[in-house]
């Protein structure tokens, strides 16, 4: 049996942050038959940073649900695997708050244990502290629930 | 030599640059420049319901939020005269050991050891030494498991209210970490060992030391507030002794004493104050470093960490098998207009809150003083004495050194930049 984690990252108060957090929340109410499969294992996980890595034991494979800001439009659905994560290095610069590219770069210099990666990232429009999620992401929301529900598919097949 | 400029610093908390000014050789200009926008916490707090004051602190910091919620909480506390019961206050001693735990252990080993190894950053030195890594995450971990054991989650912990806990936490939950706890207790050991051998640069500073002490116990909650230059004041005092103030070319304010001199808050201020309330691990890994007190080299404040992770490590453990939570978890607060402050030892050193708040237990007004802005005016001061050494380095030389500098305080720049009124000036 393929075991799958679905995990959300974002914080709650930070506008469009919280776009992976509630997308997998919307996606649980949507589709609770896959949801609720006992090799489905769900997570929302504020900041995780490098307790991401320990979040990846003992799972075959894993969706990462995340806010991600590049050139493309606000509320564009990016599909990437572990490999296409580094054109999105954070340049947050900082130790505390590791993002999950560095992560998993960190989680292959530690361990042999190859896991299938997938990453669902949101384009943010804004990520202010105290806002809401934009119109144009929450908009968004049920692209990204297919987009979960689609990847989930493929991997447990 | 050209002018030393780092425009956007690695490895800390937050966006600051470093410019280091030159002229014959002298350093005329040193600043740290805080890019990370003001986050106005102690705007939103007025006009909140006080039991709110210790979930939004929390926020502030996503490293050390059980230090916000406990100023918060001991401040609000003093404001409407409320003492908790000693189980609650053991508990919180736990929860805080929790955050030391996974703080330090990030610091010593992701943030600073790569520094002192020659390591570009952490994920170099996993690719050279993946099991040096290993202990570190894994020492890192177990004080997340305390903090989520005791406040439901790791980051942003939501137990601790006004008064005490909202619940007890399960005894098996906690009394099922004490195998880890006491791996981890050893990991601390060697982690002094492994800190000894590690090569610091030169630099001794005659600082003054300040930090919160308690007779009976390693100063973390509660006591007076000590400083190396014999003032001692109680917690309520604090502003009489410290005082906050905006410099132009940062966003975080910057701390001097009430004398117009600089001060040094964190490890090792309290190693150096309060080493005689360590735990008995802690205090013989102490004894046997050989290291004489007053430790005074700032690189060294990693020594110091890994000797306050030998002593957190072991206080959780006695404090879990001492765990026996009987009663409410909180004490009943009856509501009335007050003003309180508080202070404890947050990881990167002491973190003050006041409030003001009126007969509804509404927050009238909010202070709080973060570590970092009490050290960032020394961090520039040591710039300045560690400048006639970096004329003689390589450019790269010089700024990875100034930079190290930088990063052995630990800043937290994030927590730094709080003020409420943000002023724009043009030159």
């Amino acid at each position: 049996m393929t075991k799958v984690a679905v995990i959300g990252i974002g914080q709650s108060l930070r506008g469009d942050d919280v776009a992976g957090l509630e997308a997998v929340r919307q996606w649980r109410e949507k589709f609770p038959e896959t949801a609720n499969r006992p090799e489905v294992q769900i997570e929302a996980s504020e900041l995780p940073g490098l307790a991401l890595i320990d979040a990846l034991k003992d799972v075959d494979a894993a969706i990462l649900v995340d806010a991600v800001q590049s050139s493309a439009k606000s509320g564009t659905v990016h599909r990437l695997s572990e490999e296409d994560l580094a054109s999105f290095t954070s340049d947050s610069k900082s130790a505390h708050g590791w993002g999950v590219a560095e992560t998993l770069q960190m989680r292959s210099q530690l361990t042999d244990e190859k896991i299938n990666i997938r990453i669902i990232g949101i384009e943010t429009a804004q990520v202010e502290l105290g806002a809401r999620l934009s119109q144009v992401v929450e908009d968004a929301m049920p692209i990204i629930c297919e987009a979960i529900e689609e990847e989930i598919h493929a991997l447990l097949k | 030599m050209k002018n030393i400029e780092v425009p956007a610093l690695a490895r800390v908390e937050g966006e600051g640059g470093l410019y280091i000014g030159l002229e014959n050789g002298k350093a005329v200009e040193i600043r740290l420049d805080i890019y990370e926008p003001p986050r106005f916490f102690e705007g939103f707090l007025k006009d909140r319901f006080l039991q709110e004051v210790p979930d939004i602190t929390a926020r502030i910091c996503g490293i050390c939020p059980v230090a916000y919620q406990m100023s918060a909480a001991y401040a609000l506390e003093n404001a409407l005269g409320v003492k908790i019961s000693p189980q609650a206050r053991a508990l919180r001693r736990l929860m805080y050991c929790g955050e030391y735990i996974e703080s330090h252990a990030l610091h010593i080993y992701m943030l600073q050891a790569p520094d002192l190894l020659g390591k570009e950053s952490a994920l170099e030195l996993a690719a050279e030494a993946p099991e040096v890594v290993k202990t570190a995450l894994r020492l890192k971990k177990i004080g997340n498991e305390l903090l989520k054991a005791i406040g439901g989650r790791s980051v942003h912990p939501v137990n601790v209210c006004v008064g005490g806990f909202y619940s007890w936490p399960e005894a098996k939950a906690l009394k099922a970490l004490l195998p880890d706890l006491e791996w981890g207790l050893n990991a601390a050991l060697d982690t002094v060992k492994l800190a000894l051998t590690l090569p610091y640069p030169d630099l001794e500073i005659d600082y003054e030391f300040v930090a919160l002490h308690h007779p009976d116990e390693y100063g973390v909650i509660e006591g007076e507030i000590w400083s190396s230059n014999g003032r001692k004041l109680s917690i309520a005092e604090y502003e009489n002794g410290y005082i906050e103030e905006h410099v132009k070319h940062s966003n975080a304010l910057h701390s001097h004493t009430v004398d117009g001199s600089t001060y040094l808050v964190g490890p090792l201020a309290r190693l150096n104050l309060n080493h005689e309330q360590l735990m008995p691990n802690a205090k013989k890994a102490l004894a046997d470093s050989g290291i004489q007190l007053p430790l005074k080299n700032p690189y060294k404040s990693l020594i110091a960490r890994g000797i306050e992770l030998v002593h957190f490590y072991e206080e959780a453990i006695k404090l879990i098998n001492e765990y026996k939570p009987t009663g409410p978890a909180h004490v009943e607060l009856k509501l009335k207009a007050g003003e309180g402050s508080g202070a404890t030892e947050a990881p990167r050193g002491l973190l003050y809150h006041r409030y003001k708040i009126d007969g509804n237990g509404m927050v009238q007004f909010a202070k709080i003083t973060p570590p970092t802005a009490q050290n960032l005016p020394r961090i520039e001061a040591d710039l300045f004495a560690l400048t006639p050494k970096l004329i003689s380095m390589s450019e790269a030389e010089a700024t990875l050194t100034a930079e190290h500098l930088v990063r052995s305080y630990d800043p937290c720049i994030s927590c730094a930049t709080h003020f409420l009124k943000l002023k724009v000036e043009e030159k």
